[in-house]
């Protein structure tokens, strides 16, 4: 494993090292670009999710409940992440046919509607069946 | 009242632990993997080295590795988010301050993660907002996410190198039930945003696929990238297709093109953004085309627009796709004449090649070499 792990170690320097050298003439337009991700990650987007989490803990004290919504709630950002670019295009392209010709808000709205009865369904659904199971085990 | 930033041990959700954040890892490997690989074919096939040939068949190769690339790339993105929120807690690990051996292969770490963490955003965020034609920074596209891909995948080599004893020990062990529940979270994220998005190169899944960023729309049913009033194009009434080659030249009008013998080719049309479509194409095999007028069909050709500006103005057809009976000079798509959008009066469509190089409004044919 130690072998593999200094050959790792070596082909992935080599192989950054290469990519900062193809970067470097573009490094100047994107360097604010590279360090955003990190910086709204670690200091807007995790800490909001550890609050979500903190208050859905004290809103929702079933385990069962705060795992369905907990995971509605994932998705949901999941997708309005990914609308991001479609609603919203400061520069877009000259009009091309075909391409972002449909109404995203209405199919998004379509598609969390879907989504949290699904969530619903899901947690109750789940919630009767592990109270059978509790029952059969107290019985 | 002081604040301070929280310690590790004061976070408790169960996705904070090795267990998750190795599988998490595993699975976000894999989609980087793909998307790296898949996103160098799309660039050799577009810029291809002495060494490397595109293979002309299947013909829905390329459309079937720009999707990949497109939808491991959407698929990462849930993923991405999921592993960092399990190892959060480690951003708050106080560094060592002796000796000084430790502190150089901590400060080492944290440096490769942050190189790491920026090219993973970036190559996330920057394709996400390219499929969707939309530029909202100074640096060039194509060259940018080409490099940080470079950087991304030798810092996720790094990352694996260093951190493989604990990915080890954390797939002996088996997650427990949240555990286990916070991971198929993760999972079906990622399924619904490639199925909410994958309706651009998947053809049953358009109607579906709310999140796509190309419809069925278009022009004879085709989306377009480029349009001709986009490009410029006014085709001159005396247009003529020029084909050379070193010591000949020869001139074609629209009605000798539509004289030789026409095939038609159902074949897709597949774009860097990762959309595709297939259509029914009509017109003259480049190759019978070169056997017409008397020219070698063995060769490369360099292809030219009537668009004068714009990086794709002209292109190359490896010898390969030449020499291929469904490389056609199309003149017509889904039985009728190609609209001026689509590259009237005529067109490329070779098999498995990226959109930007299926050159339109062509105008002279040049053989190479």
């Amino acid at each position: 494993m130690r072998t593999i792990r200094i050959l790792l170690l070596a082909a992935g320097t080599a192989l950054a090292g290469y990519g900062g050298w193809l970067l470097w003439p573009q490094l100047p337009y994107a360097a604010g670009w590279l360090i955003a991700g990190p910086v709204l990650h670690d200091a807007l987007a995790a800490p909001l999710v550890g609050l979500a989490g903190l208050a859905l803990g004290r809103v929702l004290p079933d385990r069962v409940w705060r795992r369905w919504v907990a995971a509605g709630l994932a998705i949901t950002a999941t997708l309005l992440l990914i609308a991001v670019p479609l609603v919203w295009r400061p520069h877009p392209a000259p009009p091309n046919p075909g391409l972002q010709d449909r109404d995203y808000t209405t199919g998004l709205a379509i598609w969390l509607t879907a989504l949290w009865t699904g969530v619903l369904a899901g947690a109750v659904v789940s919630r009767w069946r592990e109270r059978r199971a509790a029952a059969r085990i107290d019985r | 009242m002081k604040a301070s930033l929280p310690r590790p041990e004061a976070f408790h959700s169960p996705a904070h632990t090795p267990t998750v954040s190795a599988r998490l890892g595993l699975w976000l490997g894999v989609a980087f993997g793909l998307c790296f690989l898949t996103g160098l074919a799309s660039h050799y096939a577009q810029h291809p080295p002495a060494w490397f040939s595109w293979p002309t068949r299947p013909v829905s190769l390329y459309r079937i590795t720009q999707g990949v690339h497109v939808l491991s790339g959407i698929a990462a993105i849930p993923l991405l988010l999921a592993k960092l929120w399990s190892v959060y807690p480690r951003l708050f690990i106080r560094p060592p301050r002796r000796p000084p051996a430790l502190v150089a292969t901590h400060t080492a770490e944290r440096l490769s993660i942050l190189i790491l963490l920026c090219a993973a955003f970036f190559e996330l965020v920057s394709g996400l907002f390219n499929v969707a034609q939309s530029y909202p920074w100074r640096f060039f596209f194509i060259e940018t996410h080409y490099a940080v891909a470079w950087v991304a995948v030798g810092a996720l080599a790094v990352h694996i190198a260093v951190k493989l004893p604990v990915t080890r020990s954390a797939f002996a062990e088996r997650p427990d039930p949240d555990r286990r529940a916070f991971l198929r979270t993760a999972w079906a994220a990622s399924t619904v945003a490639v199925l909410a998005t994958a309706g651009v190169t998947v053809p049953w899944l358009r109607r579906v696929s709310a999140l796509a960023w190309r419809s069925n729309g278009g022009p004879q049913g085709i989306p377009v990238n480029r349009t001709a009033a986009a490009a410029g194009i006014r085709v001159p009434n005396d247009w003529r297709l020029e084909i050379s080659w070193p010591g000949a030249t020869h001139a074609l009008s629209l009605a000798d093109l539509a004289a030789l013998p026409q095939r038609t080719a159902t074949l897709p049309i597949a774009c860097v953004e990762g959309w595709s479509a297939t259509a029914a194409w009509t017109g003259v095999a480049v190759k019978d085309l070169l056997a017409a007028v008397g020219a070698p069909t063995d060769r490369p050709v360099r292809v030219a627009s009537l668009e004068k500006a714009g990086l794709y103005a002209t292109s190359t057809l490896p010898a390969a796709h030449v020499a291929d009976p469904l490389t056609l000079l199309a003149l017509g798509v889904n039985g009728e004449i190609l609209s001026p959008d689509h590259g009237y009066p005529c067109r490329i469509i070779a098999p498995s090649r990226p959109g930007v190089l299926q050159t339109k409004w062509v105008t002279r044919l040049e053989l190479l070499r």
